[in-house]
């Protein structure tokens, strides 16, 4: 007899849970481009490298380097191999490369004066950048030339009392799908938004080979934990979300592309601190991570208003502790 | 032991599904394609069903039985959209439709009528009233008045009432499919007829046999009597039909939504709350699609259903294309949400690409986004992602996945692999480190690797200048090799004063030519000998301010057995060139 009242289950569940033996607290957990490995670093000074693939967890690598807690992992794009940064309160950037097989670091920073606390790869098309920020208040820019060589541009003062988040805007010139680009290579401004402990967020333009403040973003009320450029198909509209101590999460949009207005709406106020805020590939769906232990996700309705999408009790703003369901984080 | 059958996902429905319809379908086609949705649901209810009862594992088996009353539930829902939306069935052959879904889909009937049949006393069965009640409370006529017949023969004091009631079922009209009547005819005879059986029922002709009684007052749709049989109907819209087909046959699609709210009610009474199932069906019944859809998306866990129900809906034209906030209309938004999910599939994400096609806004640019991120662990799943993108001139796309291949081949040390793949990402700079490589290797091992690769090159050799020099190096040593020592030194020559060599590689090529000053025969011209001989001043004198030349023996005998060979060549040569020829 077949039960006229089936249950529905909900639509974002745990997929799989990585016991990753760290001994200390996890600071960061990243997935790699396709979603088979995943990084993850620790205040017990180690970044560990998991294989992930069909729910297993595979210990594939243990790199030891750091002498202070690391802070964030970040995978560079495929096409320049198995590379992956980490960043950590010992002032250092490391710069860790996988060849035949085994994972070795490639390439120390020291040119900081304190903790850096964000790491951030530029987007493949403007070369192998790392974007490092700083609790000195710098952010500096490595760039690879070749043959193992890395260029250095610094920012100083980029934010008052330190920096604690750097984002890349995506390599696509708003508004290109909706007037359709020539087919050659569209002339690419490179942007970046930092969140620091002045409570701004800064968005950085390069011009003639130089770093300038080109917009400054302020809502928030004290620190800004993390900033997220979301990635973009193209529209005209650019968005960034932020997160900062005092629980509040700002999407902010910018209609024209000449990046001149940018407008918060508030996503929602938390009642602890918020840590980071992610956004998946299309950029549908933001991840937001707090000191209430808990990972919410949230979506755009038709009517322009954010919900939350990874709650039962819908609309209750009330939240069970779920992760990320299919979608890679970036 | 026994292997365990891999569970079957409802993941069996995509694969089954044939994408969207492009162009504009006449009203049957569309009907045609509801009905292949149905059948795949319906087979995969089957194979679910199947897996259910195979397994021993309890936690697997209860887990297979969820599916399975998930996806009745989905040919539910569609079934009653495919009669209200698709068809669209108007007044009349709506109730038709409406009791051959009921008949479908509720009650376990045709258990209890073979358990009845069969036994050797039909009417005497204790279920024997419940199948009869059954079959006309879902208007099966024939069938109840069939079963009716045996208790007539069993009981021939009641064949007075019998006959009654049976010429009463047998006269009930019904709307007809056909165009054989109007529905002012039909509801004319039904009034004659409804009248006909109140009569019959005033006068007491029943009175004795409470079962048949029963039966009269339901073919008079008597609520009450309706709702007596609540347990044998089990559901609000069963009993919404069964009201309808006793009490207003010809009930027009739009006034259903009346019918429907108060049969809920009427059904569940104080006690119980709708459900997400009856929710979803109420907004069908009141004909407000956007919520159906809505309710659908919130209660269904993937986005299967309701992507495939509303593109269906959307070619019966009858979504209005407002657009959403973001751009796109709803079909295309559920669309590429469904597609989105797919890739992160193993072998799904393929499906997911024809899907991405049929959405003509946003489509090309999520598959970008999707395509790069097909984890490529084997180099057919490369070509097959690469086949995609190139059919569909995603040129970026095609570039980076051949960069990211190259990367991956020259960590593994196959460079012939890596050269390939940054010749067809055409990427210069990565050619170039290959080819150092290459010349690295040879100069360490004294011969090349994939041969085949390098000799077949053909204009790609113009992709990088050390690549081009590769290319032509070997050349060299397949000239060398079928002993044309003319061209191979020409060729050589060239090279260096082509400045198409490195500078660093000089010194092999000049090592190179040993032999060939030293054969027996002169190869090299005076004209080209001074050629070698300036080259190896030039490379010598760049050098002088090197300590690590000076130093090095084995680099100061090469230079001197050089300018010796060169010498003697010179010589030779300068002999040869001045004699007659024939003489």
């Amino acid at each position: 007899m077949l039960p006229n009242r089936p249950p529905f289950p909900p639509q974002v569940s745990v997929i799989n849970t990585v016991d990753t033996s760290h001994e200390d607290m996890i600071h960061d957990a990243q997935m790699d481009y396709y979603g088979t490995r995943l990084a993850t670093c620790s205040s017990d000074r180690s970044v560990k490298i998991f294989d992930v693939r069909n729910g297993g967890q595979i210990l594939i690598a243990d790199l030891r380097g750091h002498e202070g807690p690391v802070w964030q992992v970040a995978w560079a794009h495929p096409m320049y191999g198995n590379i992956l940064a980490s960043c950590s309160y010992d002032r250092k950037v490391i710069i860790w490369k996988e060849e035949n097989g085994t994972w070795e670091k490639t390439y120390e920073y020291t040119g900081h004066d304190s903790s850096v606390n964000s790491v951030c790869w530029a987007p493949h098309d403007y070369g192998l950048i790392l974007a490092c920020g700083s609790s000195d208040g710098a952010i500096s820019l490595l760039s690879y030339t070749g043959d193992g060589q890395w260029e250095v541009k610094k920012i100083s003062n980029a934010h008052t009392i330190g920096c604690n988040a750097v984002s890349w805007a995506p390599a696509v010139v708003p508004g290109s799908l909706i007037e359709q680009p020539s087919g050659q290579k569209p002339n690419y401004i490179k942007r970046f938004a930092s969140g620091g402990c002045d409570n701004l967020v800064k968005i950085w333009k390069e011009e003639d080979g130089q770093w300038k403040e080109e917009q400054k973003l302020e809502a928030h009320s004290d620190w800004v934990r993390d900033v997220a450029w979301a990635p973009s198909i193209g529209l005209p509209t650019s968005t960034i979300a932020s997160c900062s101590q005092d629980g509040r999460v700002f999407i902010w949009t910018c209609d024209d592309a000449s990046g001149n207005s940018w407008s918060p709406k508030l996503l929602h106020k938390f009642n602890d601190v918020v840590w980071h805020v992610s956004w998946s590939i299309t950029a549908n769906i933001l991840a937001v991570s707090g000191g209430d232990n808990k990972v919410t996700l949230w979506k755009e309705s038709v009517d322009g208003l954010w919900a939350c999408i990874s709650d039962v009790n819908k609309g209750q703003g009330g939240v069970s502790a779920v992760t990320e369901g299919q979608q890679n984080e970036q | 032991h026994i292997l365990r059958p891999s569970p079957p996902v409802p993941s069996l429905l995509p694969g089954e599904k044939r994408p969207t319809l492009t162009s504009p379908q006449p009203p049957s086609r569309l009907v045609q394609v509801s009905k292949n949705y149905r059948s795949v649901i319906r087979a995969c209810m089957e194979d679910m069903h199947q897996a259910a009862i195979s397994t021993r594992d309890s936690a697997l088996q209860s887990q297979y039985s969820i599916q399975v009353s998930i996806l009745s539930a989905m040919e539910l829902i569609w079934n009653l959209c495919e009669i209200l939306f698709v068809e669209a069935a108007p007044a009349g052959p709506l109730l038709l439709r409406l009791l051959d879904w009921v008949q479908l889909h509720i009650c376990d009937v045709d258990n209890m009528v073979r358990e009845v049949l069969s036994s050797e006393n039909p009417s005497k069965h204790k279920l024997f009233w419940n199948v009869v009640d059954i079959f006309v409370l879902q208007g099966r006529m024939d069938e109840a008045r069939h079963l009716l017949s045996k208790e007539a023969i069993a009981n021939p004091t009641s064949m007075n009432m019998y006959k009654i009631l049976d010429d009463l079922m047998k006269k009930m009209p019904v709307p007809s499919l056909g165009n054989t009547q109007t529905l002012t005819e039909m509801e004319l005879k039904w009034q004659h007829w409804h009248e006909e059986c109140q009569r019959y029922l005033q006068d007491g002709t029943f009175a004795s046999n409470s079962h048949m009684e029963s039966i009269c007052k339901i073919l008079l749709g008597d609520e009450n009597a309706i709702l007596e049989k609540k347990e044998l109907m089990t559901t609000w819209y069963h009993f919404l039909v069964t009201r309808l087909l006793y009490s207003h046959p010809t009930v027009k699609p739009m006034e259903l939504r009346f019918y429907a709210q108060s049969s809920m009610d009427m059904f569940l009474g104080e006690e119980s709350s709708p459900e997400p199932l009856d929710t979803i069906l109420m907004a069908a019944f009141e004909f407000e699609l956007h919520q159906v859809i809505k309710e659908c998306s919130v209660a269904l866990s993937n986005w299967w259903f309701v992507a495939h129900l509303t593109d269906l809906l959307d070619h019966c034209k009858l979504l209005q294309s407002h657009n959403l906030y973001f751009g796109s209309n709803m079909r295309e938004f559920l669309l590429l949400e469904y597609a989105s999910g797919l890739f992160s599939h193993p072998s799904l994400w393929q499906l997911g690409v024809d899907y991405f096609d049929h959405c003509p806004e946003y489509g090309r640019v999520y598959l970008e986004l999707h395509i790069e991120r097909i984890p490529l662990n084997t180099e057919q799943k490369a070509l097959k992602v690469l086949r995609i993108c190139e059919q569909r001139q995603m040129h970026e796309q095609v570039r980076s996945i051949c960069k990211i291949m190259a990367m991956k081949a020259l960590r593994n040390n196959r460079l012939g692999s890596a050269l390939s793949w940054s010749i067809r990402a055409k990427d210069a700079a990565f050619a170039t480190l290959i080819s150092d490589r290459f010349l690295k290797d040879y100069c360490e091992r004294g011969c090349f690797s994939d041969l085949d690769l390098i000799d077949n090159l053909g204009p790609s050799m113009l992709l990088s200048d050390r690549l081009t020099f590769l290319g032509k190096y070997r050349e060299f040593h397949r000239l060398y090799g079928e002993k044309r020592f003319s061209e191979a030194a020409r060729l050589l020559l060239m090279l260096m004063t082509a400045h198409i060599a490195p500078c660093s590689f000089w010194m092999t090529l000049l090592t190179d030519a040993l032999p060939l000053l030293e054969q027996k025969e002169v190869i090299f011209s005076a004209e080209q000998t001074y050629e070698l001989m300036r080259c190896l001043e030039d490379l010598t004198a760049g050098k002088l301010n090197r300590q690590k030349f000076q130093d090095d023996d084995v680099e100061t005998m090469k230079v001197e057995m050089l300018r010796l060979a060169l010498a003697r060549n010179l010589a030779r040569v300068i002999v040869k060139e001045g004699t007659l020829e024939g003489s």
